[in-house]
């Protein structure tokens, strides 16, 4: 099973984050310290220049470090605070008294002005920083006399500064971003939630408990629960359609039951029987044939491609050319390329083919097809518009009356001729279209459908 | 004539050999596609009657078979489905007529009899050769306005030579759609329906209807009057 889209969203989020907060971690501690590495050389700097105010040119040319240091660390042994002044001739040393017994591997030799910072690890462990100054004393009797005013100071105090600065980043970065993953959960949960809540909806239309989608969407769910929708219904329909079929078929038969019925109890009449049995046999046939057609009309389709309407009239007409090749009917067709429909092929064959069927069957020998897109004589929006007429006897008017009659019961008597124009009528009806029987000025019947282009709403 | 019925409904598929027979058919039956593809390759079949549901290949599928190995003998199709995607899928397939069960007997030897016409060539059921007219739908044989009598095999014959009038027809090619496989091909049976047919329809030996060619066989001669034959 792949994995879910919480899952996924957390894992990158969770990725994404902490590379952006490790980084973040190393900088800031990066940053922290070189400031306080350079706030250590200040006051190195600031020790170096005690010294060199303690310090005194004495008679003999020789500095002397006789007055007092105002830090007292100098003074304290191993304070972690320690001064040198030596002479770049190797000739005069001082040592801070904290520095007793102490060995500081410290730079001499500096010239004048030089500077030098570095950090050390003694044998013992502990880690210094060493800052050393290059001075040239000017009232000194022998000019160039140079010295190196030198301080160490303990790092101890900085690793510690350090360390809790890199533990409070921690805990802080750390803290924000477990914080803004739980967000991130929160909303993920948020923008899922219509997903969660359409798959409630659609277990509660599996359970019969809901029949459609009911829920308010967002945008990007709009298309997906309203084919779902359209599925749903399409298919209600379907199911009511066949189940009052069923009723209407059942029914229907009933009465040609009830005869063929008496008729075989009717002892009187034995030799009316074959013909009574073949008379009813042709009755049902055509109701069962009817109601099999309306059972079968799917109505609009949902989900599936349009229809090109050209291949299924040049189908149709090139099978009754097959059928009725003796009469030699010459086709006129005035088919507009690229017309499609959104229903059902097998619908629009049935209502292609019962209508050039009976032209085919009817006329002397010319028969018109036309199809094109034109405004519906209802609404005047533009519909799929299929025009049949033949050069026949035209069809009766009580047919035509018969086949328009609306809410005539469906399992009353079907006349043969008909029954094609019944069916073409129902599917019409079905698809909320429009029928018009009228007379073609090739003298036979002209038969007008528009079906709409698609469904309503 | 040869027609081959592939209809797996036992009761149904029986009814129409013994209607075909006595309209003087020679039927060859199958219960399946496979059955019925197998006696469509191997039997010299004059038409089909080819139910759709069928066991083992479909009747759709046996139309297209038959057809892309060149059978090009007319097929009706016998179909339950009557809905026009049915109906144009069986005829784009190969068919050439179709009809909805259940059907009158009558309608199906009429639908056969004009697709055998049909493919010989002739648009009407009257074929006419200046006095001589022969309907092959009530299976009249009219000479000079008279009506002839012809027994059943004398008709058989007759009716195969004339839907190929202007062709040589052997002996043993008129044998084939004129008897059941078991038939003894050797006897001089169809020498002797030939003579009869002479003598009934030409008893004085003017119109010359039948020639015999030596040792190819025999040739409907009349050519048709009127404009009842298109091809």
């Amino acid at each position: 099973m792949p994995l879910s889209l919480n899952t996924r969203v957390l894992i990158a989020a969770s990725a994404v984050l902490f590379s952006f907060f490790g980084l973040a971690e190393i900088t800031l501690e990066r940053i922290y310290h070189d400031s306080i590495e350079q706030d250590m050389e200040e006051r190195m700097f600031g020790h170096v220049y005690a010294l060199i105010s303690a310090a005194e040119m004495g008679e003999d040319g020789r500095l002397i470090m006789d007055k007092e240091l105002p830090d007292t660390r100098f003074y304290d042994p191993e304070s972690g605070l320690y001064g040198q002044v030596s002479s770049n001739d190797g000739e005069w040393l001082w040592q801070s008294e904290s520095m007793r017994g102490m060995s500081i591997p410290f730079t001499e030799g500096l010239p004048r002005l030089a500077l030098d910072g570095r950090q050390v690890t003694l044998p013992d462990g502990h880690r210094l920083y060493l800052f050393s100054y290059g001075v040239v004393w000017s009232d000194s009797p022998e000019p160039g006399q140079d010295y190196t005013f030198s301080v160490a100071q303990d790092m101890t105090e900085f690793d510690a500064r350090i360390a809790a600065f890199r533990g409070s980043l921690w805990g802080t970065l750390g803290g924000v971003a477990l914080l803004l993953l739980a967000v991130q959960w929160g909303i993920l949960r948020w923008g899922l939630l219509p997903l969660k809540h359409a798959a409630d909806e659609l277990r509660a239309i599996e359970e019969g408990a809901q029949t459609r989608l009911k829920g308010r969407y967002p945008l990007e769910l709009q298309t997906l629960t309203s084919n779902i929708n359209g599925l749903l219904s399409h298919q209600r329909e379907h199911l009511e359609r066949y189940r009052r079929t069923l009723g209407d078929l059942a029914h229907s038969l009933k009465t040609p039951l009830a005869i063929l019925q008496s008729a075989a109890e009717n002892r009187d009449g034995k030799e009316e029987l074959p013909s009574v049995v073949l008379e009813q046999v042709e009755r049902m046939n055509q109701l069962t044939g009817y109601q099999l057609q309306r059972a079968a009309t799917s109505g609009w389709t949902v989900l599936s491609a349009p229809i090109a309407v050209q291949a299924v009239v040049e189908k149709v007409l090139a099978g009754l050319h097959k059928v009725y090749a003796d009469k030699g009917v010459k086709t006129h067709t005035d088919l507009q390329p690229g017309l499609e429909f959104a229903g059902d092929e097998g619908d629009l064959m049935e209502v292609i083919g019962n209508l050039t069927d009976n032209a085919f069957k009817w006329c002397r020998g010319q028969v018109h097809v036309q199809a094109c897109s034109k405004a519906g004589p209802r609404n005047g929006e533009m519909d799929l518009f299929i025009h049949v007429e033949d050069d026949g006897p035209g069809i009766p008017s009580e047919m035509v009356r018969y086949v328009m009659q609306r809410g005539r019961r469906a399992d009353s008597d079907i006349a043969g001729h008909g029954i094609g124009l019944s069916i073409v009528r129902d599917i019409v009806q079905l698809y909320g279209g429009t029928l018009e029987i009228g007379e073609s000025e090739l003298g036979g019947a002209a038969v007008h459908v528009w079906l709409p282009a698609g469904p309503k709403g | 004539m040869r027609v081959l019925v592939v209809e797996d409904e036992l009761r149904l598929r029986e009814e129409l050999a013994t209607r075909l027979r006595q309209e003087g058919f020679v039927v060859d039956q199958a219960a399946d596609g496979e059955e019925g593809q197998y006696l469509g390759r191997e039997y010299p079949i004059d038409v089909g009657v080819v139910d759709l549901g069928l066991p083992k290949l479909s009747g759709i599928d046996l139309i297209r078979q038959l057809r892309s190995e060149g059978k090009a003998f007319p097929i009706l199709i016998l179909t339950a489905r009557d809905r026009w995607q049915d109906k144009v899928e069986g005829l784009e397939a190969g068919g050439d007529d179709y009809l909805v069960k259940p059907f009158h007997m009558e309608e199906l030897l009429a639908r056969l009899k004009a697709l055998m016409r049909r493919s010989a060539g002739w648009t009407q059921s009257e074929l006419i050769f200046g006095a001589l007219h022969i309907d092959i739908g009530t299976q009249q044989v009219i000479v000079d306005d008279k009506s002839i009598e012809l027994t059943a095999y004398e008709y058989r014959v007759l009716e195969y030579l004339v839907l190929r009038a202007g062709q040589v027809v052997s002996k043993s090619e008129l044998t084939e759609h004129i008897y059941d496989q078991d038939f003894d091909r050797d006897s001089n049976v169809i020498e002797v329906f030939i003579g009869r047919l002479r003598r009934k329809l030409d008893p004085e030996g003017r119109l010359n209807v039948i020639e015999t060619l030596r040792g190819r066989g025999y040739r409907f001669a009349l050519t048709p009057t009127s404009e009842s034959r298109n091809a």
